[in-house]
């Protein structure tokens, strides 16, 4: 007979939440999804530790590639419902790195540092009566994990599904959704597929996504609340029949999944006098960065360094395209018309021009 | 055949005291050639002064191809831009209404100035001159709370426009009002449909029960004649000219716009089911005296209004398509009204909510029945209908002297 192996029992409440401070992620498994698409499942490197996050959220993994780590963010497919593990469905593009990395050379055993989870695309934050998902590619990830958490919590929500992939072989989770399909009675499920290969059988919808065909997989849309992941120009389709047909857009919720481009080198200007002028702790709350601003270092110099993105075009002050909220704390803003009375008033700064003369707090 | 020239000739062939032929209600072409000759060529209302108190407020309108948009400056002055960034012509100001320190193309952050004057843009090379790229500036005029634009290259005189609302609507204090509420239908039926339904009250009693508990059906008060034959029109004038409230029927020579202080049904002094005031605090501190009925305005092609002691309703007409026009409602009281306290909004709209959507359908249907191969033109009342054919009269006249004017300017270059 074979010997048990003998596996700690505990309940969640007798556990502690997941720390991205403390703790690392162990792998414990992978499962092939789609052709380049991989789900890996995660536990806590510590017995007792359960995570706690919102479906829809994604973390940030370290990966050692080579001599350098790379950071590299995927929204999860798991369900906080299910809080002892972690998963990301990861697919690997071309040129990819990070994503390569993982598909090759991550088994378990392995640990892992992590960032997060973190992130507002969530019907938690966004409640709706009912809800469309719409997702292409990968983008499914996020919608995987809303599914899996509403069909545990809340089995007859009303969700209207629809998902777009390549081809019928590329449609992550295919299997779990027509299973959703059965089992949550308000659960509908439509995909669109661009090609089909010699004699494949496809009874589903085929080509790209339109106003049509949104219409067609979900008549009521417009009363639908919109959680939509994708290819931008995908997503910009989806925003495009949306507006056309009328929809009110402050239900429409968006994630891009695609990595944002390098943040290009910059001068960075510093205060000779060092001993003059103390330095400050800037918290970027949203990205969840704390960190120390060199002396006569702007906002924006402050986040770039540190790959927090603020848009910026002028960095003089005068178009306000990096206006962000300043939540706490003091600065000295040089700003040459950017900015409203009234914006400033709100609490609103132009990072490329303010200076910290406290520690502060910014929405970014 | 050219369109202008069939145009012209079945206007100048048209029959007095007739609706106008299908085409001029169903027809793209005549829509088109409506909206080069009157629409990009006309003063047209456009908004309220308190829907933009601070520099940087701005809003926006689509006025058939044109995208504009109209900002107060920092120097308090209301200006209007046409909405085309002068890099690629993206539209830069891209919601209905915000405010903004700067205009900002979200497409490349070209940066232009309130006024229009481009500050920044991007990494344009050395010899880049921003002077020359400035939005370009649409005509733009503002009187008693009015915003006026037009879009020709030479604006028509503004100065009697200005004169007759600086004297009727200016004691109302539009100015300094705000708007308590907005709303917008979509009418599927031609901008006249529209209009000419508006010039009489012909068809009020059979479909407007909320209106006709207030507005009188009398032709004397929705139409342009006869006003002060009428004994009672006669005594209400009296009653607000001695208070300083000019009245009288006052219409322009060109028949564009006119505006007359109307009584409403006696004991009522708004528009509400129950006829008395929907705000407690009155629009205006420079109108003192009571009983001030409704002054109706009216300035073709865009607007109609009511104003009342204790409110102000608004109308805006703009063409969508040949068969498709939005009409856009605002009801303005006092600033410091209170929602809640002062006023219910339930209240407040109630009537003109209601008898907008009846015009609405009314409207459509007229629309429908015009698409029949069997439609033709037919007869006004000569009792109830004379604001409609004063406004087909315009519109004939406007046209043909334009069409004609431009005929002659093309043989002269030819």
């Amino acid at each position: 007979m074979s010997s048990v192996k003998k596996a700690p029992f505990k309940h969640v409440d007798e556990m502690l939440p997941w720390s991205d401070k403390e703790d690392m992620l162990e792998c414990v498994g992978w499962t092939p999804e789609a052709p380049d698409t991989m789900t890996f499942t995660f536990r806590a490197d510590k017995e007792n530790r359960w995570f706690r996050y919102l479906p829809g959220q994604f973390v940030t993994l370290e990966l050692p590639v080579g001599q350098e780590t790379v950071m590299r963010t995927y929204t999860l497919s798991s369900s906080p419902s299910r809080p002892f593990m972690l998963a990301v469905t990861v697919k690997a593009q071309k040129d990819s790195v990070g994503t390569r990395w993982m598909q090759e050379h991550l088994y378990p055993g392995m640990k892992i540092k992590a960032h997060g989870p973190r992130g507002d695309f969530s019907y938690v934050r966004h409640p709706g009566e009912k809800y469309l998902f719409i997702s292409a590619g990968s983008g499914i990830t996020p919608m995987m994990s809303m599914t899996r958490d509403l069909g545990d919590r809340e089995p007859d929500s009303d969700i209207a599904f629809i998902h777009c992939a390549r081809s019928p072989n590329d449609i992550i989770f295919r299997s779990e959704l027509e299973y959703k399909a059965r089992y949550m009675p308000n659960f509908s499920l439509g995909l669109i597929v661009e090609q089909l290969e010699r004699s494949q059988f496809w009874s589903g919808l085929k080509g790209r996504v339109d106003k049509a065909k949104i219409a067609l997989l979900a008549p009521d849309f417009l009363d639908r609340t919109v959680f939509c992941c994708g290819p931008e120009p995908f997503m910009a389709t989806v925003r495009e029949s949306l507006e056309t047909a009328g929809f009110d857009m402050s239900r429409y919720h968006q994630e891009a999944f695609a990595t944002a481009a390098p943040i290009a080198d910059m001068p960075i200007v510093v205060n000779e006098d060092k001993d003059a002028e103390p330095s400050f702790k800037v918290r970027f709350a949203d990205s969840g960065k704390n960190v120390d601003c060199q002396p006569g270092f702007t906002v924006l110099q402050t986040a770039r360094a540190n790959g927090v993105r603020i848009g910026a075009a002028c960095e003089s002050g005068i178009c306000g395209t990096c206006r962000v909220k300043c939540l706490s704390g003091k600065v000295d803003m040089q700003h040459n018309g950017g900015i409203l009375d009234d914006e400033i008033d709100e609490g609103y700064i132009l990072a490329c021009c303010s200076r910290p003369l406290t520690d502060v707090e910014i929405e970014a | 055949m050219d369109i202008r020239n069939t145009v012209l000739r079945q206007l100048n062939n048209r029959r007095e005291g007739f609706s106008l032929e299908q085409a001029f209600y169903t027809d793209p072409d005549y829509f088109k050639l409506d909206m080069e000759t009157i629409w990009y060529r006309d003063w047209l209302f456009i908004g309220h002064d308190c829907e933009i108190p601070k520099a940087g407020n701005f809003f926006t309108v689509q006025i058939g191809d044109y995208p504009v948009v109209v900002v107060r400056g920092r120097d308090g002055v209301i200006r209007a831009l046409h909405n085309s960034c002068r890099h690629r012509g993206s539209r830069v100001c891209n919601t209905e209404r915000g405010a903004s320190a700067k205009l900002v193309c979200p497409y490349h952050q070209w940066t232009y100035e309130l006024d229009g004057s481009l500050l920044f843009a991007r990494q344009m090379g050395e010899d880049f001159d921003k002077s020359q790229f400035s939005l370009k500036k649409v005509h733009c005029e503002s009187v008693a709370g009015y915003i006026f634009v037009c879009l020709a290259n030479v604006a028509p005189d503004f100065a009697p426009v200005r004169a007759m609302l600086d004297a009727y609507v200016g004691p109302h204090r539009l100015a300094e009002a705000k708007v308590a509420h907005q709303s917008t239908i979509i009418e599927k039926g031609n901008w006249k449909l529209v209009w000419e339904n508006n010039r009489e009250c012909y068809h009020c009693a059979g479909n407007h029960p909320e209106l006709c508990r207030t507005y009188p059906e009398a032709p004397s008060v929705t139409g342009t004649q006869g006003a002060g034959d009428d004994p009672v029109i006669a005594a209400h004038w009296k009653h607000c000219e001695d208070a300083g409230l000019p009245s009288q029927f006052k219409m322009h020579e060109s028949g564009q716009f006119r505006a007359a202080r109307m009584p409403l049904i006696e004991g009522a002094v708004s528009y509400t089911m129950s006829g008395k005031p929907a705000v407690k605090k009155p629009l205006s501190s420079d109108v003192t005296v009571g009983n001030i009925g409704t002054m109706l305005l009216f300035h073709y092609p865009t607007t109609w209004n009511h104003m009342l002691g204790d409110h102000a309703i608004t109308f805006r007409v703009l063409p969508l398509g040949p068969e498709e026009t939005m009409v856009t409602t605002k009801w303005l009281v006092n600033k410091d009204a209170v929602e809640g306290v002062d006023y219910d909004l339930e209240e407040l709209t109630h009537v003109w909510n209601e008898t907008n959507d009846q015009d609405r359908r009314i409207v459509e249907e007229n629309a429908f029945g015009i698409r029949s191969p069997a439609y033709e033109p037919g007869p006004y009342s000569p009792d109830h209908e004379g604001g409609v054919m004063q406004f087909v009269e315009w519109y004939t006249n406007f046209m043909i002297d334009r069409l004609e004017g431009d005929r002659t300017k093309l043989s002269v270059v030819a």
